[in-house]
């Protein structure tokens, strides 16, 4: 059975350097939102993976991370190792690091809004990056939208030209990304 | 003309090409360039940010992310037998490690045994995906050198290995074979044949493997002292695998922390003291030949019985039940669209991939899909000893650096 150690995060940064000298060697390190969890605590948690290769155990850490922004300090002057897993904590978790000092995205793009490994981020209710070119829409099966009016409807950049398009044509081409992002803000 | 060439021009005239190689010093014109994303010699889409003075890096900073395709959130999709389906993505060139060490860990939280012949199997398949993955690395570091040759070599034995898993699991990569309670089919008629076929062929193969490289002195020039890591270093730098023990840190968990049947297995683990690309060199082609070694007892050892655990609730029930019981058909029912439930808690399991320590952490709420799966792969965190491994180097050494690490993209990205 796995040996578990649950800190508060005022703990850590101590309890960390303390666990170094006895030989413990942080291997892994991710962020778990505990949302819809039983059990009481915090919502955000760090679960850091220890390894002590004299004695062949295995330790797993857990931090709970409280406020808005769930915040933890880093033991990245602790374990270097430390240092993409905690920026990928807080890069799909949103879980900040205190100390840590280059805390930037890793996976998803430096303007990306939200952490998509949240429980409260779901998948497809992501707003659409690259909006469909309306002139290879169709509206409905077998029948295709003439390619003349559309490609009239969009300027040079791919762009519809305000003012000239009907509802029916508005809703083609802009409702699935109108409500998707509708939905992200909730 | 431009004022710089202007500037050349007029240096050429007042002192000849001599006076202005002395009056032009590198130091002094710091140069920042990518490296990447898109580059043959980045093994992927790596960017690698180069600060340069001269040819030499004098910082280097890897940036990722250009493959993530959030497949931890996709695993919280799936149920948990489709989890594997994803997880096998991962690290494309070492698909059964990951479904291993996923199984593995979903077998903690569900306390169920794999039979001795599931384990074997998994055992047998995981070394020779070892094998195939090294030979790709053999390829690719000897390329990077600029022996091309080696590439050949390395993907004609590769091919022989993915005709044999292409025989056993259907697939030649992402197979979805080894699943939680064991794997999914027993193997096929001829397969020991089939495997007699490589373990006759490879020693020769790798002992040429030998001949093109370990003694070229091109190849050791440019290996030898290059793209240094020390063993504390790598232990800071939790860097595993033949990395690790190029450093002079003796770890390997089939060894030490031993999962499946390797306890049960003679071989030896290579460790060198060097640190540089050549030490990881020597390790990986030791480790090719001790992987033989484990297929031979493997081969010779393989137990009869169940290939996976055949609890009802846990295992489809073979094809011919379905046509006699009614219970079998509920159950296949049951576990085809809803799945089997996973008690509630969590488990880290970690396995020796052909990189190094890949974990896998598993949180089930006792549903039937996992709540979370974070995997820790190896080449995301031994690409952070990158940096070390290349600043105040030469940029020409950066690139043996790489291969040496063996970074597999998807992997790192996930």
């Amino acid at each position: 059975m796995p040996e578990i150690l649950r800190l508060a995060a005022s703990e850590w940064a101590d309890r960390a350097s303390s666990l170094r000298s006895e030989g413990w060697v942080a291997t892994d390190l991710c962020g778990l939102d505990r949302l819809g969890l039983v059990g009481d605590g915090a919502r955000f948690e760090v679960v850091v993976q220890l390894l002590h290769m004299e004695t062949r155990r295995r330790l797993t850490v857990h931090v709970a991370a409280e406020g808005d922004p769930p915040t933890v300090p880093s033991a990245i002057g602790v374990w270097p190792a430390v240092d993409f897993p905690e920026r990928e904590a807080y890069d799909l978790v949103g879980i900040h690091f205190d100390g840590h000092p280059n805390l930037r995205r890793i996976m998803m793009p430096d303007e990306w809004e939200g952490h998509p490994l949240r429980k409260d981020y779901g998948v497809g209710k992501v707003p659409v990056e690259f909006r469909p070119q309306p002139f290879l829409q169709i509206d409905a099966p077998g029948q295709a939208t003439t390619s003349v009016h559309a490609a009239r409807e969009v300027d040079h950049l791919g762009q519809p030209v305000p003012g000239d398009d009907t509802p029916a044509r508005r809703e083609s081409n802009w409702s699935r990304s109108g409500a998707a992002e509708g939905e992200a803000q909730e | 003309m431009t004022i710089e060439a202007e500037r050349i021009v007029e240096r050429f005239e007042q002192g000849g090409h001599g006076a202005f190689v002395e009056s032009f010093d590198a130091r002094e014109e710091r140069m920042t360039i990518n490296m990447g994303p898109v580059h043959p010699a980045t093994h992927g889409v790596l960017r690698l940010l180069l600060e340069l003075e001269g040819e030499t890096v004098v910082r280097c900073e890897p940036i990722i992310g250009y493959l993530h395709t959030g497949m931890e959130k996709e695993c919280e999709d799936q149920n948990w037998r489709g989890a594997t389906t994803i997880v096998t993505r991962m690290d494309y060139l070492a698909p059964f490690f990951n479904e291993l060490v996923y199984s593995l860990a979903v077998e903690e939280l569900l306390e169920c045994d794999v039979p001795p012949r599931g384990q074997y199997i998994r055992m047998l398949l995981c070394e020779l995906n070892r094998l195939s993955s090294h030979m790709v690395w053999f390829g690719t570091q000897g390329l990077d050198m600029g022996a091309m040759s080696a590439m050949f070599y390395g993907f004609r034995e590769r091919e022989m290995i993915l005709d044999f898993f292409e025989m056993v699991t259907g697939l030649r990569m992402n197979h979805q074979f080894i699943h939680p309670g064991g794997v999914w089919e027993d193997l096929p008629d001829g397969w020991d044949d089939a495997l007699e076929r490589i373990l006759d062929v490879l020693p020769g193969r790798i002992a040429e493997y030998e001949d093109l490289l370990s003694y070229n002195p091109v190849f050791l020039e440019r290996t030898k002292g290059v793209g240094v890591i020390s063993r504390d270093e790598v232990l800071a730098l939790a860097a595993s695998g033949p990395i690790a023990r190029a450093a002079g840190v003796d770890w390997d968990v089939r060894r030490d922390m031993p999962y499946d049947a390797y306890g049960e297995l003679e071989f030896d683990v290579p460790v060198e003291d060097a640190g540089d690309v050549y030490a990881r060199y020597q390790v990986r082609m030791v480790e090719m030949r001790e992987s033989l070694r484990l297929l031979r007892q493997i081969a010779d050892r393989m137990p009869d019985g169940d290939h996976k655990n055949m609890d009802p609730k846990l295992s489809p029930p073979p094809r011919p039940e379905l046509n006699r019981s009614m219970e079998a058909v509920i159950h296949h029912f049951k576990l085809m669209t809803q799945g089997y439930t996973v008690p509630a808690g969590e488990a880290y399991r970690v396995v020796e991939s052909p990189r190094g320590e890949l974990g896998c952490y598993v949180v089930s709420d006792g549903g039937t899909s996992p709540y979370r799966v974070h995997v820790r792969d190896p080449s995301f965190v031994n690409l952070q000893s990158l940096p070390v491994m290349v600043e105040e180097g030469m940029i020409a050494d950066l690139i043996a650096s790489i291969a040496s690490i063996d970074p597999v993209l998807g992997g790192v990205d996930r």
